[in-house]
């Protein structure tokens, strides 16, 4: 029956009539209040954090919606099932292998504590990577069964819009549908770029697309980049046990607090990660043994050098997956400078009824939870009568590097650009977790700094925690800076004991001040 | 691959192929469970294997796509057990094989199809497969019973000896 609707919707451009009989395949097109003249209510291009949330809450508002899903493979050739990057090739998978990498350590750690543990301690890639991988195709296939449950049609097809209301999509086989729809959502995301002009790279090289896939362990690694990407991938092949070098052409993590951020590299250095910086490869050869010769050049000095390594992961961005989407036919305008899509505050294009939410949309974070509360929003403005906006202020992070990075609200150099060195003031202090003096762990990067306006009340620019479970410590403070707390109410909160957390609430030493940071006992 | 229907139904329900994940080990079975075609002839194999613990069933079969389903469940003339699994099920893992087991000791009077979910979604979606393992019990293209989840040997005999003993009303 399907395929007899995508026949007959793909040869009969003049039979709109035939169009509306059939849409919606063989389930039959009574559900949703699909306008007469299109198919779905609803066309969401993309099955990501976005689309997927987007989709689902329209379709519970009880609206026709279609999501539509396609995975180009890498230039290695992975591919992936439905979920979009952060359950395939993102937030997922790499915070399973982070957690692998942890876990090493801690068996390390739980010598101090008494247990016997054999040396040496080995890790096998392959048994990380199948468990990783099992895990991510079961996520694949809850988002498979949850847009059953909540009646969202599914296609795994390759869009491209036709014009402003229809899209053509062409599955791996080739074969052709049109869909048309009232509101199009493009959530298409991005995938990793490639470096232009590095002799080797495309045919060599990895990026993050590939590397959660392997079957294989990398084996000695030249990680190129200073996103937290690239960092994050380097933390975890250092932790479990694999040669990994950085290579870095200018700062780290760009966009984030720079003294969080040479804090965060400073800990991968004392920890066994090899960082190249202020290089840049220039060429990628193979040689007979298998392995990979990079060649690079010190900015600084203008000296060339070479390195072997097994794998080179390219980690120098992402960009937006708009080249294919033929978006001059609908009429949607992009930033010519990054091919991002450009959106206003309600998330519409140029064009009123097609709108972006996510990685592809110009000006938006990066993130999961924000692609997913966006969408949800949209399908609410939409169609449920509300007329909230997203917030895209004080959105919280964390980048899971081996010493974990968790910040929300303004960075210290953003903080003083907005309002004046006079008129912030940052309170900070390393610590040292509990867990690790029995451990002898280093703590000497265990640093937390708050950022707020100097005048009474002292309200709260910003948070950045650099330690273990970062993610877990910000996402509580995160709350309060929504609600606009000020100093003063942070010193009014009591800390729990004995955690790291905790030492947020106790900040007193300003930066002004000049006084040692460093936190004493209890 | 042009291959007359009878003989490839013929050596379909050998079940030469290995089940997920490689080549998996043909035993020699004991005499005294004479390996049947359909079409009632006794097989004996051309070639002596080793033998292994596991055991394949000659009435165990994994589903290639749609139109393989349509053909050896769908309008299977005997009833069809059909698992749905998957590798990243642990419980998947477990069930297969004492499923299997308990169909082979039908004798023939029941058949076990293999189906894998993330190979085969869209057939999943449509007969509603949403955790797994998923059993469904077929009959004439009909689902008439179906379990979700582990079951021991006895409760899978129980399952089976319904779906062999109910008459077909037609």
């Amino acid at each position: 029956m399907a395929a007899l609707a995508a026949v007959l919707q793909s040869r009969s451009l003049g039979f709109p009539w035939l169009l509306r009989t059939w849409a919606g395949g063989a389930r039959g097109a009574a559900r949703g209040a699909a306008a007469g003249l299109h198919d779905y209510d609803l066309l969401v291009i993309g099955g990501g954090s976005g689309g997927l949330a987007c989709a689902k809450e329209a379709a519970q508002l009880g609206r026709k919606v279609a999501v539509v899903d396609y995975v180009d493979p890498s230039p290695r050739g992975t591919r992936w099932g439905l979920g979009g990057t952060c359950v395939n090739v993102g937030c997922i998978p790499k915070k399973l292998m982070h957690q692998a990498a942890l876990l090493g350590g801690m068996i390390q750690d739980a010598r101090n504590y008494g247990w016997e543990v054999a040396q040496p301690i080995l890790h096998d890639w392959r048994k990380m990577a199948e468990a990783v991988q099992n895990h991510v195709k079961s996520l694949n296939w809850g988002h498979r069964v949850q847009l059953q449950d909540r009646k969202v049609k599914y296609f795994n097809i390759k869009a491209s819009f036709v014009d402003q209301h229809t899209v053509r999509g062409v599955t791996k086989g080739g074969k052709e549908t049109l869909l048309s729809a009232e509101h199009i959502v493009i959530a298409t995301g991005g995938r990793p770029k490639y470096p232009a002009h590095i002799e080797g790279a495309l045919e060599y090289g990895i990026t993050s697309d590939d590397i959660f896939w392997l079957k294989e362990s990398p084996g000695k690694t030249l990680v190129v980049g200073a996103s937290y990407v690239a960092l994050e991938c380097a933390g975890f092949l250092t932790g479990i046990g694999l040669d990994t070098t950085v290579m870095m052409r200018s700062i780290p993590l760009r966009g984030f607090d720079q003294q969080m951020s040479g804090l965060v590299t400073e800990h991968m250095v004392a920890h066994g990660t090899r960082f190249l910086k202020g290089c840049t490869a220039s060429r990628v050869e193979r040689l007979p043994s298998g392995q990979l010769q990079v060649t690079w050049k010190d900015l600084a000095s203008g000296k060339e050098d070479m390195g072997t390594f097994d794998t080179v992961l390219w980690a120098i961005g992402r960009i937006p997956e708009t080249r294919s989407l033929n978006l001059e036919k609908a009429g949607v305008n992009t930033n010519p400078d990054n091919q991002k899509i450009l959106v206003n505050t309600q998330e519409a294009t140029s064009v009123p009824h097609i709108y972006a939410i996510g990685d592809v949309a110009e000006g938006r974070p990066e993130l999961t939870p924000t692609a997913i509360m966006a969408g949800k929003l949209l399908a609410q403005r939409l169609y449920g009568q509300s007329a909230d906006l997203m917030d895209y202020d004080n959105v919280p992070t964390t980048v899971f590097t081996p010493l974990e990075y968790g910040c929300v609200g303004l960075s210290e150099e953003e903080a003083v650009a907005r309002h004046g060195d006079d008129h912030v003031e940052v309170y900070h202090a390393y610590y040292k977790p509990l867990e690790f003096t029995v451990a002898e762990r280093d703590a000497s990067q265990c640093y937390i700094k708050m950022v707020c306006l100097r005048e009474p009340p002292q309200l709260v620019l910003g948070l950045h925690f650099l330690g273990p479970n970062a993610g877990e410590v910000t996402q509580g403070f995160a709350l309060g800076i929504k609600c606009g707390a000020s100093y003063t109410q942070v010193m009014q909160t009591v800390g729990i004991h004995p955690t790291c957390a905790e030492e947020v609430a106790k900040l007193r030493i300003s930066k002004r001040s000049g006084l040692d940071p460093t936190v004493t006992g209890c | 691959m042009a291959q007359p229907l009878l003989l490839r139904r013929f050596l379909a329900s050998i079940s030469w192929k290995p089940p997920q994940g490689g080549l998996a080990p043909l035993c020699s079975r004991p005499l005294q469970t004479p390996w049947h075609s359909p079409s009632g002839l006794a097989v004996i194999p051309s070639q002596v294997r080793s033998v292994f613990t596991t055991k394949v069933s000659t009435t165990t079969f994994n589903i290639q796509d749609g139109p393989n389903f349509q053909d050896r469940v769908v309008d299977s003339e005997r009833p069809v057990v059909v698992d749905f699994h998957t590798q990243w099920c642990g419980p998947c893992r477990i069930l297969s094989p004492r499923l299997e087991k308990m169909v082979a000791k039908q004798q023939g009077k029941v058949v076990m199809a293999k189906v894998d979910i993330d190979d085969h979604t869209d057939l999943a979606m449509e007969y509603e497969v949403s955790a797994v393992p998923t059993v469904l019990a077929m009959k004439n293209g009909d689902v008439v019973d179906k379990f979700v989840g582990i079951k021991d040997e006895d409760q899978l005999e129980a399952f089976l000896r319904k779906l062999t003993d109910r008459r077909a009303c037609l």
